[in-house]
């Protein structure tokens, strides 16, 4: 029962998972920037949760309103940067990897290298808890699980249904030949860094919501979020959904079984024995389809 | 309505157009024949916007396109038909045919336009949910062709479209050609296949290695040994 | 003097100055507080070069440098901190271990068909993140603990602590850039900046690419390993988070990129300036700033600098020499704030942003437009001609049935074609017919799905596209693919210090003088392919190929978007290597010239063989015609 609770739960806080994963997914495979600053604005989107909420008295849920617009313009404009200097994809690596580090250091510069957490009273949502089938599932993670769902199926549905969807397709599968058909190529790296931007706000939320905050979390977020990514193969939305869930339950289980520190090494493992076996991911050919 | 004065394109350092100047005429098929390597393509991609011109000028209706980015021309009403086809292989024919009415002004009428595409090519209406990438050679040009009506373009860009096709399937797509040039979309033509292309064409171009050579009717470009001789390089 | 000699002065010179530093530090007042800052010099100046020679040499750029940090720590840390083995063993052991690690690594990242430079950037990322869980679980390694290392003893005539620990890094970080020396001047060295540029053409003019990547890992592991032995002493407590860590490659990449990465003395120029901005921002209390500007630094040069400071620097050496003196001694005689170190620090930034600044329009100096098309050449008889023992008419070329698949695409389905000594072959055919496919297969870059291969009776099935090339293969390519960071000379004789019979440097150069003279390129010969138009870039992939001595020589569309003038130049070469006695396989769309030059055509269609034989008969032949032409067109 232990496993099962711990694998359930897993697949729920996947979602998490998966949520952060999307949008560095979807700006790799369609705009060829492997863009590391994700990880940072995530963060932010954390500690901007935490302080509106903790010294506003905002509902964690509601900081969205300000860390959305906030995030999105933030990703948008380093896009617009990028595309202006015309970097390759190994240099969005080094780049996005130095503007990280500034990030993750102006965090701790900023609110201090110490844990810090939401209280229960700005936080209504951390202790409640939904229980059902003799299993307990505590409300953020539900909620996290939720949100993945509902974000990238939604995105998965308007990437088939709209004009702006089948265009973003369009240009991830060939380019020149969108940019014939009337999609300028400026417009839409803003449109997905911009909405990559908002996801990291919606996962920082989450994040701050169930966990204690320090900078350095960033980076512990690489191995499980990177495993995310190839898993669910590059730029493909669905497949990184189901990886994190996928993830999550791998990592929960491995915590019970063994010890939780050998969680990454299970993942870190996986995501060396993908890229070289399955360098396309383990669901799709690969591509933002 | 279409008229290029000197162009030139080039890439990196290599030259592939010099000194290009043709025109089409409203409701005109004209052809570009000429051995492959001549430069075809790049004629293409360049009055597209997809490759931009290193000299000369592009006028379309009066408006210069000569340094407008791909999607700006698209607007004015130019589309393409690349060669090899390039659709998009992970999207269905449905999403296809969309895509190509991206731009502004077609998106209001495309479920009426995709009536009459799918009436030009029935077969596509068969293969409606299928993804690009598993329809026939045939398939895909003729979506290719759709996806560019989509746009409802008033000069289409046809580059190569014979290319690795069946004979039949060849005179399929060209009899659509005529069709959509008979509806009033003016048409230049880009093939390898000399024989066919001046079949259907009003007028003819011959470039060769970049540079027009001939410029002449139909029927004459089709009686002349010149053509014939420089193609294959005798 | 050649370069090995002047590194065998340079370094015990440079060695025995640093040396005195400590060894009279006493009598010369040197302050410790400087010594200590020295020795982190000398442990990042290690570390970076350590990286450089992988990633900076080779290109392929790894973000897992604290892998060798910290297996080389807890290798020191566990046997030597936990079990008394005597620490000098234990470096040996750090070494070993970090080769072993290097080597499986590199096996598996390099065995990878089209890996892109990001997976491996990945891949190496992912490394140090399982050792440190290995390390954090394992109780016999660290088992979240944390390994206390004590100083072994040591002479006490090297003074104190510091003194020793100083000293043991002064020796590593000499050795170390001392082997990037001795690398960058030797064959390996050229082999790695030919893969860093275009390593498939390398492969393909004879490199053995895989062996050397495999060796430039190893070699940046065993001196990352030793370094990270000597980094547990330093420390003095290995735990996971102190070895394991991000800042690693941060630093060392940072470093590497600020100083340049396709020098010897780049990752030491780095180094040297990044410790230094570390230092003083912790003691001017901004300590929170450091990665902060480290961050920003990095993101900043590589969009303004990418190719390093040592580039810059060594351009104008005397404006930025001049810049740091100005400013030093400015600030010295001012006296307003601080100490010697920070005024050292800014003239030092002084002096790059002198260096970088007005350099952003300086290099693209496209000198020499179009000058041999015209001239004469040198010489009328091509170099080393050994073919003559290869009578005419001897197969050197066999194909039997060929066939290659890609998915359900027949790029080419059965095709047989012999070229024997001394032919000059057109091999044309409408697009998508499977030329280039053809070429590739020969070549041994791509395996057929069905039939034989064989030049000059071996059959390359199996064999890297390096050996083909020893076979006697050779091409060029449509757009020509120079290693950009080397002179037309140096280009050409990369293709014979790593052809059949491997020879040094001098030799090469030497003999590359005659294949460029021979093309006509020789007043271009120590200019960058930069500087050359597309027509001699052209010339200078056919004298690259023929450097490797080849017996049939496969020329790419090599007249694609030439000028008229430019294409009877470039068809008096052709004609000039065939008289040489190399067979000649030429892949053209221009058919006016391949007429012209042939003594035999072969014409491709959707993958097949149309026709074979005399040029005037092939082009009159129906079938050929219908496929150029269309189908009614064989009036």
């Amino acid at each position: 029962m232990d496993t099962l609770q711990a694998g359930l739960t897993g697949v729920l806080a996947g979602g998490l998972y998966a949520l952060m994963a999307a949008g560095l997914s979807i700006t790799w495979g369609v705009l060829r920037i492997i863009n590391l600053i994700h990880f940072g604005l995530i963060l932010l989107g954390a500690y901007l949760t935490f302080q509106l909420a903790s010294s506003w008295g905002i509902d964690p849920i509601l900081t969205l309103v300000i860390t959305v617009p906030a995030l999105f313009a933030a990703a948008a404009a380093v896009q617009w940067t990028f595309d202006r200097l015309r970097i390759s994809e190994l240099s969005s690596l080094l780049i996005s990897f130095g503007l990280l580090i500034v990030i993750v250091q102006a965090v701790g510069n900023l609110w201090s290298a110490d844990f810090r957490q939401l209280t229960a009273a700005a936080n209504p949502y951390a202790t409640r808890s939904v229980s059902a089938f003799g299993l307990v599932f505590p409300l953020p993670t539900l909620l996290a699980f939720a949100a993945a769902v509902v974000l990238i199926g939604g995105a998965h549905v308007a990437l088939r249904r709209t004009f702006t969807g089948r265009a973003l397709r369009a240009f991830a599968q060939d380019r020149a030949i969108a940019a014939a058909f009337g999609i300028d190529h400026r417009r839409i790296g803003v449109l997905v860094a911009g909405a990559a931007g908002a996801t990291a706000a919606a996962a920082g939320m989450l994040f701050a919501m169930s966990n204690a905050l320090t900078p350095a979390t960033a980076f512990e977020w690489f191995g499980t979020v990177f495993a995310v990514v190839i898993l669910g193969g590059i730029g493909h939305l669905l497949g990184t959904l189901v990886a994190g869930l996928l993830v999550g339950a791998i990592g929960a289980v491995v915590t019970v079984l063994l010890s939780p520190s050998a969680e990454p090494f299970v993942l870190f493992s996986t995501i060396v024995l993908v890229l070289l076996l399955r360098p396309q991911g383990l669901f799709a050919r690969g591509g933002t389809r | 309505m279409l008229e290029i004065t000197d162009l030139a394109a080039h890439y990196g350092d290599a030259q592939a157009l010099w000194d290009v100047s043709l025109e089409v005429r409203d409701g005109e098929i004209v052809t570009i024949i000429g051995p492959n390597g001549a430069g075809k393509t790049t004629l293409v991609h360049t009055i597209a916007g997809v490759h931009p011109a290193t000299g000369g000028r592009v006028v379309f209706d009066g408006s210069d396109l000569t340094r407008l980015p791909a999607h700006r021309v698209c607007s004015r009403g130019v589309a393409i038909v690349p060669e090899g086809r390039r659709v998009f292989p992970h999207m269905t024919v449905e999403e296809n045919l969309a895509l190509g009415a991206y731009r502004k002004g077609a998106r209001a009428t495309h479920r009426a336009t995709r009536d009459r595409v799918c009436e030009l090519f029935p077969r596509l209406a068969e293969r409606f949910h299928q993804p690009a990438g598993r329809l026939s050679g045939g398939e895909q040009q003729m979506l290719a062709i759709g996806r560019a009506l989509m746009a409802e373009p008033r000069l289409l860009l046809l580059d190569e479209p014979s290319l690795g096709l069946a004979p039949v399937v060849v005179d399929e797509v060209f009899a659509a050609v005529e069709t959509i040039n008979a509806e009033g979309v003016s048409v230049l033509l880009v093939e390898q296949d000399v024989e066919r292309a001046l079949s259907v064409a009003a007028r003819g171009y011959l470039l060769v290695e970049g540079r027009i050579m001939a410029a002449a009717p139909a029927g004459r470009l089709r009686d002349s040994d010149d053509v014939r001789e420089t193609v294959l390089g005798l | 003097m050649t370069a090995a000699r002047r590194g065998l002065v340079g370094f015990p010179v440079a060695f025995a100055a640093l040396a005195t530093l400590s060894l009279y530090r006493e009598t010369m007042g040197f302050p410790l507080f400087y010594l200590t800052l020295l020795g982190t010099m000398l442990f990042w100046t290690a570390q970076a070069t350590s990286w450089n020679i992988l990633s900076g040499y080779s290109g392929y750029f790894s973000f897992g440098q604290a892998a060798f940090v910290g297996t080389g720590a807890y290798a020191t840390a566990v046997l030597y901190g936990r079990h008394q083995v005597n620490f000098y063993v234990t470096v040996l052991a750090a070494a070993a271990l970090c080769a072993v690690l290097a080597l499986v690594v590199g096996g598996l990242a390099f065995r990878l068909r089209s890996l892109r430079g990001e997976i491996f950037a990945l891949l190496t990322l992912a490394v140090p993140f399982i050792l440190s869980a290995l390390a954090h679980l394992n109780s016999a390694i660290d088992g979240g603990q944390g390994i206390i290392v004590a100083l072994p003893p040591f002479p006490a005539g090297l003074g104190g602590a510091q003194d020793y620990l100083y000293l043991v890094s002064l020796v590593v970080a000499v050795a170390a850039v001392w082997a990037a020396y001795a690398i960058q001047h030797s064959r390996f060295g050229w082999a790695l900046a030919a893969i860093r540029d275009a390593e498939d053409v390398a492969e393909g003019l004879g490199v053995a690419t895989f062996r050397y990547k495999m060796l430039a890992i190893v070699v940046s592991a065993v001196i990352g390993g030793v370094s990270g032995s000597i980094f547990a002493l330093q420390i003095g407590f290995v735990a996971v988070t102190g070895v394991f860590n991000l800042t690693v490659p941060l630093f060392v990449i940072v470093m590497s990129v600020l100083g340049g990465r396709t020098h010897w003395l780049g990752p030491v120029v780095g180094a040297v300036f990044v410790t230094l901005l570390q230092d003083r921002l912790t003691s001017s209390g901004l300590a929170d700033w450091r990665l902060i500007v480290l961050g920003g630094v990095l993101a900043v040069l590589v969009v303004l600098a990418p190719e390093g400071l040592y580039g810059r620097l060594r351009a104008g050496p005397w404006r930025a020499l001049a810049a740091f003196a100005v400013v030093t001694l400015g600030l010295r005689v001012a006296d307003a704030f601080g100490e010697v170190l920070d005024w050292i620090l800014i003239g030092a930034f002084a002096a790059v942003v002198v260096a970088v600044l007005p350099g952003r329009t300086v290099r693209r100096d496209r000198t020499a437009e179009r000058q041999p098309a015209d001239e004469k050449p040198q010489e009328e008889k091509p170099p080393e001609q050994e073919q003559a023992d290869a009578p005419v008419g001897d197969v050197l070329v066999e194909c039997t049935d060929v066939a290659r698949y890609f998915g359900g695409v027949r790029a080419l389905d059965g095709v047989t074609l012999r070229i024997g000594a001394g032919e000059l072959v057109g091999l044309v055919g409408p697009n998508g017919s499977g030329k280039t496919t053809l070429v590739s297969l020969v070549s041994g870059t791509m395996r057929p799905t069905r039939g034989t291969i064989r030049i000059a009776g071996r059959d390359i099935a199996g064999l890297p596209p390096h050996r083909v090339a020893h076979a006697g293969v050779a091409r060029t390519y449509q757009v020509p693919r120079p290693f950009e960071s080397m002179t037309v000379r140096d280009n050409v004789a990369v293709a014979i210090m790593f052809g059949r019979e491997p020879c040094s440097l001098p030799r090469a150069r030497v003999a590359a003088d005659r294949h460029i003279g021979f093309v006509g390129l020789a007043p271009l010969a120590a200019a960058r392919p930069t500087a050359l138009n597309l027509h001699q870039r052209q010339l200078l992939e056919m004298a690259r190929a023929l450097a490797t001595n080849p017996k049939v020589l496969f020329l790419d569309e090599a007249l694609a978007g030439l000028t008229p003038a430019e294409i009877d130049n470039a068809v008096e070469v052709v004609r000039r290597i065939q008289r040489g006695g190399t067979a000649i396989v030429i892949v053209e769309h221009l058919l006016r010239v391949v007429n012209q030059l042939a003594t035999r055509i072969v014409v491709l269609d959707k993958g097949t063989c149309l026709a074979d034989g005399e040029p005037r008969t092939v082009l009159r032949d129906p079938a050929v015609v219908r496929a150029y032409l269309g189908k009614r067109a064989h009036a």
